[in-house]
């Protein structure tokens, strides 16, 4: 069986780390679920969330010790589902040509949580923000409709902890953005 | 007004370096005094200014990068400094990728200044323009493209930095030529780093791991130590003696680790792994404690790792983290210098006698011998025998020499029979095994320390991979002494084509040169020695020349290279013939 792992990586913010950071995932072989880059609030220190599935543990557990051995990475977390709050968005692009049949705003509003955020011509651009899982059984609902585009995110998440991450970064002189 | 404009650009062209100046006053104020390199055009700026630092820049002008790159390593591997080695882009730059790659993987620190087309030029397939960060990204422990003059000496200082502390690397540094030829807005100042926020390696170990271990290795009856590479990088041979001694344990030391203790100490069993000694394998699975000191159980030493060392509790004491757990879980890891954690750990350690167990080598050892080291060095025949060739050479430097190898069976039979008396007197590649390693590196080191005796062993094959290097040499007029053991096969090769692939010998043998005469076409002096009466007398004359020389020792064609335990099998289960 294979479990989820999501992998925060917090680095200073340098030209070509990513490619670093996945050759450490390409030489094992092992293939990235999602990747998301972002800025953090301190200043000059990016954060890579990256979700891999493993059937090891110990395997996660290496690769962890692998990424963290990266001169320009300040600190690496992995963590189970269970350990975080998280959250991936997607767009659908929904044909809606007059006379054919018609959104439904309100379910999708009301039974779906999500929102049409964007009305065309001829088509509508629905928002959602769920767990994969969610997205996909939206996904099932959107498709008596003609789905034009469908384009997702990669995860953000962050620990359930007291302590933000950014609280673990070695210590120095971080600038609050 | 258009006068006094210029004239101030002048004054400031006069206090503001060119990026090639800082690279040369950087290098000059990290105390660097050696450079190997090979000019081209996206490096001429900096060699230009080189030609003005020459009397504090001494540069070595190889014949190949390759060559630049394994000098350096082997002067890296003396010095415990980084070896300086600076190249053009593009094929200059490719041609330094295998001693960079070997540099990781024997963790050997080493800093490359490599030339790259003007800024405005990158990523534009210019000529010789080549992705040089990319290529390197996997292979060294850091890398940075400069494309700004005033991140140089920043950059030099952070570079030397991170080869140098840790587990030590190679890093590589791609400046543009603009970069080079641009003037800094800012006045030079170097300052030399010795921290990174990101990257803070451990050099003191945690007390409460000191005392776990501790107490794992008190209470053992068979505790067995496995010395490593890391115990000369840190310099803690004198550390590692006072520990063996004082816990009694009997101690092996990997390829890499060779010198680290003196092979005729009593506790010392000679080394692990697939050529290694018989008990020293054999016994691994019998220990009740294993104490792994600087490093990382590579699968040459550690074989089926389902079968090694089953039986015992590990202690692991490695720099690098990532090592522990990586190959074989440790009971008692210790993240941690070598050097410093053994001086932390002696005061927890009791004073045993433990020469019961160190008996139980013996019987091996006496195997070994009977069954190897008899008849190689003790036969009948006219036929030199490689290891009557390096038993010699021991004897005749004491054990003393600096030893330089190259890869395949001269290899392995240079460490089972040169019995190291003095630390830090091995130079191989072991993580890479890249053959043409040895001639470069023997001359890298000679560099380094000029006072020792530096002989290089090389086999038929390997040495015609750097060969080019003769002329590097012979300009330094440095008395590097190289001994080809010409078997005129790849030896290595084919006795595991011998072995595993019933006699099919495919592609191995040779049609050698004269390599005499082609020593002699570089200037340097040089005989053929075939007879074993012949040998003593030749490895005089090749050990009194004051001028590099190479002897050429014509060796058994088809002699296996025994012990040997068969890759991935177990270290019990070692063939002796
Ligand atoms: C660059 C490189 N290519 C190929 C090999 C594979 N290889 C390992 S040992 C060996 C044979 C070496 O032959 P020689 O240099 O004559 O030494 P010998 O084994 O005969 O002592 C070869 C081809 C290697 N280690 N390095």
């Amino acid at each position: 069986m294979k479990t989820t792992y999501t992998i925060s990586i917090f680095t200073t913010n340098t030209v070509g780390l990513l490619n670093r950071i996945t050759i450490v995932f390409t030489r094992r072989r092992l293939n990235i679920e999602s990747l998301t880059v972002s800025e953090t609030e301190r200043k000059g220190v990016s954060r890579f969330t990256i979700v891999i599935k493993s059937e090891s543990r110990e395997f996660v557990e290496k690769l962890v010790r692998q990424i963290r051995k990266i001169t320009d990475v300040l600190a690496v977390f992995g963590y189970l589902d269970n350990e975080i709050v998280f959250n991936e968005i997607a767009l659908f692009k929904l044909a809606s040509p007059s006379g054919g049949k018609p959104i439904d705003a309100k379910a999708i509003n009301l039974d779906w949580n999500a929102k049409v955020v964007h009305f065309g011509m001829d088509y509508v651009v629905v928002e959602k923000n769920g767990t994969e899982e969610e997205i996909g059984e939206f996904y099932q609902y959107l498709k008596q409709w003609d789905i034009l585009e469908y384009i997702k995110s990669g995860r953000v998440a962050v620990g359930k902890t007291e302590k933000g991450l950014v609280e673990y970064l070695p210590e120095g002189n971080w600038e609050i953005v | 007004m258009g006068q006094a404009q210029s004239s101030t650009s002048e004054i400031e062209k006069n206090r503001f370096l060119t990026g090639a100046q800082a690279i040369m006053q950087s290098l000059v104020e990290q105390g660097v005094h050696t450079i190997f390199g090979y000019p081209g055009g996206a490096i001429m700026p900096t060699y230009d200014a080189l030609y003005d630092y020459q009397d504090q820049l001494k540069h070595i002008l190889v014949r190949h990068e390759q060559g630049a790159g394994h000098a350096a390593q082997g002067f890296a591997r003396m010095t415990n400094k980084a070896g300086v080695c600076m190249v053009t882009s593009g094929p200059g730059a490719t041609n330094l990728i295998t001693p960079i790659a070997d540099a990781m993987l024997d963790s050997t620190p080493m800093v490359c200044i490599v030339g790259q087309v003007k800024g405005n030029l990158l990523g534009t397939d210019a000529f010789q323009e080549c992705d040089v960060i990319g290529m390197t990204m996997p292979i060294t422990k850091w890398n940075y493209q400069v494309v700004d003059p005033n991140e140089i000496p920043d950059v030099i200082a952070k570079a030397f930095y991170i080869a140098e502390s840790g587990r030590p690397g190679p890093v590589l540094i791609d400046i543009t030529r603009t970069a080079q030829t641009d003037v800094m807005t800012v006045p030079f100042s170097y300052e030399k780093c010795n921290s990174i926020i990101s990257y803070r390696p451990r050099v003191e170990p945690k007390k409460e791991h000191l005392q776990a271990a501790a107490d794992l290795i008190n209470a053992a009856k068979k505790p067995y130590i496995l010395a490593g590479h890391g115990v000369l990088i840190s310099g803690g041979e004198e550390e590692l003696k006072a520990f063996v001694e004082k816990s009694g344990a009997p101690v092996a030391t990997t390829l890499l680790g060779m010198s680290a203790m003196d092979a005729d100490h009593p506790l010392f069993v000679g080394w692990p792994g697939m050529h290694g000694n018989y008990g020293a394998n054999v016994l691994t699975n019998s220990c009740d404690v294993l104490i792994a000191i600087g490093m990382r159980f590579d699968d040459r030493i550690t074989g089926d790792l389902n079968t090694y060392a089953k039986q015992a509790k590990v202690v692991h004491i490695e720099i690098d983290p990532s090592e522990i757990d990586k190959n074989v879980k440790a009971d008692a890891p210790i993240v941690g210098d070598a050097k410093a954690t053994l001086r932390a750990l002696l005061p927890l350690i009791e004073q045993k006698d433990r020469s019961e167990w160190r008996k139980e080598f013996e019987k091996y050892d006496q195997e070994e011998y009977e069954k190897i080291n008899k008849k190689e060095l003790f036969h009948e025949g006219n036929q030199i025998k490689m290891g009557e060739a390096v038993n010699m050479l021991s004897e005749k430097t004491k054990g003393e020499a600096v030893v330089v190898t190259d890869v395949g069976q001269h290899q392995m039979i240079t460490n089972r029979y040169y019995r190291f008396k003095k630390a830090n007197s091995i130079v191989t590649s072991g993580g890479a095994g890249t053959m043409g390693f040895a001639l470069p590196a023997a001359f890298g080191a000679k560099v380094a320390v000029p006072e020792r005796e530096v002989v290089a062993v090389i086999g038929d094959g390997g040495f015609q991979m750097t060969l080019q290097e003769l002329g590097t040499i012979a300009q330094s007029g440095l008395p590097v002494k190289i001994i080809i053991l010409n078997n005129n096969f790849l030896g290595m090769v084919r006795q595991w084509q011998e072995l595993f692939f019933d006699n099919r010998y495919s592609f191995v043998e040779l049609q050698n040169p004269d390599f005499i005469t082609i020593a002699k076409g570089f200037g340097i002096a040089g005989h053929t020695v075939k007879d074993r009466a012949e040998l003593s007398n030749s490895l005089d004359t090749l050990l009194n020349s004051d001028k590099p020389y190479l002897l050429e020792i014509v060796c058994e064609k088809e002699e296996n290279v025994f012990p040997m335990v068969p890759a991935g099998g177990c270290v019990t289960n070692v063939r002796l013939d």
